[in-house]
């Protein structure tokens, strides 16, 4: 990491004109190896570097970044983005946070625990190796039973990134965490020449967590199950949505407590603090700091501290994701710049999708999203879907070509169950999910 | 913009036979084709929020890719630092890919395209380099483009506007001994308005983007912006949901041109097809729809947002008729599907940065005019939906299966549009809407909105399309 470069911006700019500064320096390292229908097609590698910096001047704020980190292009850069800052209109909320809500836990970036040591023995060979195991390629003949693989294609990446945010009143924060990954997808026809496609992947910080084997076989089978579909007529459903996929039903409501979205009314929750608008079952924490855990984090971008906090409390509305910028314009007082590492609390007994179904006894299973948007300032909101048609509690077809349409808050009122499956490769810990009355349109 | 070529050597620190070298040890393992693409972009932003420009900011991206095909396998590598040594270290990296000795350069459809850049030829000429203009002369555009927008319509609560801009200096040279060069600009213009009416808010957004200079910004571009912020206003604060299902569906000139691009435009990328895991790997020169449907992808419009003068890959940008009259004439294709179908380039091969390898990727994809007076269409509904304005739209490209987000529209009964609607997605399969566009309108309009197509990599792109009616596809209701 170039931090003495970073730290000498930093002063270049106060003695240039800043008032003060905050810089960001990233640097990532990514390898990937891609396999088509068996083979080695692909194989990348990359080396991110950029230099992000705030500048507060004369009341007047801007944000800068350049990926040429030369000393003599940085300082150029750095002059002139004073030069720009002076011509834009001045703004009195903008000011680099409290000392007090600053990270004074995060200096060596190893912290959180998502740092393996393993990665620096990841060579060329071994990344073709994992790589190849997320082919089932060579079995295809015998795979194929009632249906014909078209097309197979799989990835294997590993990932180092470090971050450091400094700032010019002794901010020092580090973040380094490794990541691997893997995925892999089919494209296969049915007897009667439809064509159903279906993936699956995982992820970690820690490369011993990673299987390639499963991950194949999985994928290979979430396709095989989307073949013969059927159809159901549109009207009013209970719904099981996956763990895979129901975080997409929760992050338009993260959005909307997002200080941006709030303060510009852009938001279908932005009058609602402190008020109970979800049902008395639905319970999200923010769990940032559980180290070891995909997704944790110890400092925000401004390098405020985060911390656990209750974000929707039996339904009640706990708080929304305040910056010091929107938080001074809003005469609020400041929290953490946006959610790290949601958890949405169980509800009943139920472990997984399995048992929600049989809970539930008949409706839809959500296992993926096509397409679709919501509005941010109604919560209305309308998405394909697909996956299956279930009855007795037990999967009777696969649908297609339906469609979900509602508004947020009456969706997340009709939250019946939740129950504790959410994938501990996504930094969202969201469950399979329950809701009842849910329109389908078909 | 063409400038002299010894301006992007000179910005890149190369010569042509460092070039060369760096080719050669790209494939020194190995691999048929080899490949350059140096960048320089420069990004400028301003952001107006809460009645003052407060906000604003610059950014460079500077680096080279190298890629090695070997057949059609690809290494990719990336350096954001132009010195010998890194560039060398890079062309190592991608040389991996290939495992033996190089090959001979032995296809025709890699082989074609020799030629200096043309400066008469640019189909980005540029009046105003955004470069050459000081920040704070932007400002009274976006005080003008905020101050129109409240003299339109008293019930803005909010609005955010964003003036965004780039310059991208690219320098391409290949196996072939073929160096292209030229500069890129981007202008890009984002409003986003809440308003409230008694207890209700509603929102909207527009955009508008062209590949042009400064000199876009101008009173007609601020009236335009203005007159779409409030457009329709009265109907999104009266809108409802439809009852849902299958109906047929009046698609707007414009916008809808998103049906093209998610329905069809993706299942026509020769990367799909060529892995044989498109819906359309097996009918080329079939006849797949109406005769009176003429599908092209354009990159030689002047100042659209999708055109280029040279595709990523140095290819020349082109006008290619997808579908001819009904008929499936051509896919999209970068150099690896062209070689594997035995036809040239394209001119499709783009990406989002020197951090990517190229892979075919549409334009300003667009439908020809038809016959039909768009009035008539509507006219010939006894239920169904007219739409006009989307926000997104996805496509599963093995399916078929595709959807778009309509931000605001009609429902249409017995021949009239009578209920306003907004906030609803609509679900098809590509082939089958294909076949039920039972009638084309006359009125071919292009989108000046800031599309971007997110397949593996973001892109800029357009799309249009005449008024179209599709006999059936699935509304989402309540």
């Amino acid at each position: 990491m170039e931090i003495e470069l970073a730290r000498h911006c930093l002063e270049f700019a106060l003695r240039n004109g800043a008032t003060a500064v905050r810089i960001t320096l990233n640097k990532t390292v990514t390898d990937l190896v891609g396999i088509l229908n068996g083979e080695v097609d692909k194989v990348s590698h990359s080396l991110d570097r950029s230099l992000q910096i705030a500048l507060f001047v004369d009341g007047r704020y801007g944000a800068f970044s350049s990926n040429r980190l030369e000393k003599e292009e940085l300082e150029e850069f750095v002059r002139k983005a004073i030069g720009t800052v002076r011509m834009l209109e001045e703004d009195k909320f903008r000011r680099l946070p409290e000392a007090g809500r600053k990270v004074k836990d995060a200096m060596t970036g190893m912290e959180p625990g998502l740092y393996d040591p393993a990665s620096s023995e990841v060579d060329e060979a071994f990344r073709r190796d994992m790589a190849l195991k997320l082919s089932l390629w060579k079995e295809k003949e015998a795979l194929e039973k009632g249906f014909t693989i078209l097309g197979e294609e799989s990835e294997y990446s590993d990932t180092v990134s470090d971050m450091v945010v400094l700032d010019s009143e002794g901010l020092f924060a580090r973040h380094s965490e490794t990541s691997f990954e893997i995925v892999t997808e089919y494209t296969i026809a049915a007897p009667d020449g439809r064509l159903f496609s279906g993936y699956w992947w995982d992820a970690s910080w820690r490369l011993a967590d990673i299987d390639p084997e499963s991950c194949a076989r999985k994928a290979l089978d979430r396709t095989v199950e989307q073949m013969n579909p059927l159809g159901v007529p549109g009207g009013k459903y209970n719904v099981v949505v996956d763990s895979e996929c129901a975080s997409r039903l929760l992050s338009p409501v993260l959005s909307a407590l997002g200080g941006f979205a709030v303060q510009q009314k852009n938001s279908f929750l932005a009058d609602k603090l402190g008020e109970k608008v979800f049902p008395e079952n639905m319970t999200l924490v923010d769990l940032p700091r559980e180290a070891g855990r995909m997704g944790a984090r110890l400092f925000d971008s401004e390098g405020v501290a985060t911390r656990e906090m209750p974000v929707i409390d039996h339904g009640v509305v706990k708080t929304f994701f305040l910056n010091t910028y929107i938080a001074g314009k809003m005469g609020m007082e400041p929290t953490v710049e946006d959610s790290t590492r949601v958890r949405l609390m169980p509800v009943g007994e139920c472990k997984n999708g399995d048992e929600l179904m049989a809970a539930v006894g008949e409706g839809i299973l959500i296992t993926g999203f096509n397409g679709g948007n919501s509005n941010s300032a109604t919560g209305d909101f309308s998405y394909g879907i697909e996956g299956f048609f279930f009855q007795g509690g037990r999967i009777v077809h696969p649908v297609r070509e339906l469609l979900m349409t509602g508004n947020f808050v009456s969706l997340w009122n009709e939250l019946s169950l939740v129950a504790d499956d959410a994938r501990p490769c996504m930094e969202k810990q969201i469950p399979s999910l329950a809701f009842g009355s849910v329109d389908i349109s078909a | 913009m063409v400038k002299e070529k010894a301006y992007y050597l000179s910005v890149f620190g190369v010569d042509e036979a460092l070039l060369a070298m760096l080719v050669r040890e790209a494939l020194s393992r190995g691999g048929n084709y080899g490949d350059l693409f140096f960048e320089n972009t420069l990004y400028g932003n301003l952001v107006l929020r809460d009645g003052a420009v407060t906000t604003g900011g610059s950014h460079v991206d500077f680096g080279v890719g190298v890629r090695v095909l070997d057949g059609e396998k690809t290494g990719y590598a990336y350096s954001e630092s132009t010195s010998r040594a890194d560039m060398m270290a890079c062309a190592k990296a991608a040389s991996a890919i290939a495992g033996g000795m190089p090959m001979a350069v032995d296809s025709p459809t890699r082989a074609a395209f020799r030629g200096v850049p043309n400066p008469e030829a640019d189909r980005y000429p540029v009046k105003e380099q955004w470069t050459s203009r000081s920040m704070d002369s932007f400002l009274p555009f976006l005080r003008e483009v905020d101050a129109e927008i409240r003299s339109r319509d008293s019930r803005v609560e909010k609005l955010t506007a964003v003036l965004s801009f780039q310059e991208t200096d690219v320098l391409m040279y290949n196996s072939l001994g073929e160096l292209k060069w030229e500069t890129r600009p981007m202008g890009n213009v984002n409003v986003s308005v809440v308003f409230r009416q008694g207890t209700r808010v509603e929102n909207n957004s527009v955009s508008r983007s062209w590949r042009m200079g400064a000199e876009m910004l101008g009173p007609s571009l601020i009236a335009d912006i203005a007159s779409a912020a409030v457009r329709g206003l009265d109907a999104r604060f009266q809108a409802g949901r439809p009852k849902g299902g299958r109906m047929s569906v009046v698609m707007g000139a414009g916008s809808s041109g998103i049906l093209l691009h998610e329905a069809m435009g993706h299942a026509f990328e020769a990367d799909f097809n060529r892995k044989g895991i498109s819906i359309f790997a097996d009918k080329m020169g079939q006849k797949i729809c109406s005769e009176d449907i003429t599908i092209v992808d354009d990159g030689t419009l002047v100042g659209n947002r999708g055109a280029l003068n040279y595709d990523d890959e140095g290819v020349p940008g082109q006008r290619t008729v997808m579908v001819d009259r009904g008929v499936l004439s051509s896919y999209l294709h970068d150099r690896i599907s062209a070689a594997h179908y035995g036809v040239a380039p394209t001119g499709n091969g783009r990406r989002e940065s020197f951090r990517y390898a190229p892979i075919p990727r549409m334009r300003a994809t667009y439908m020809e005019s038809g016959k039909a007076n768009p009035a008539d269409l509507v006219a010939e509904v006894k239920h169904g939906i007219f739409v006009d304005e989307f926000a997104n739209g996805q496509v599963k490209i093995g399916e078929g299966d595709f959807t778009f987000y309509v931000k605001a529209g009609y429902l249409i009964e017995n021949g009239r549009l009578t209920m306003p609607i907004k906030d609803i997605n609509i679900i098809g399969n590509g082939p089958v809407a294909l076949r039920d566009i039972v009638a084309v309108g006359n009125d071919l309009a292009l989108d000046p909105l800031t599309w971007t197509c997110g397949k593996e990599q973001s892109v800029p792109v357009s799309c249009g399309i005449p008024t179209v009616l599709v006999k059936s596809l699935t509304v989402g209701g309540e």
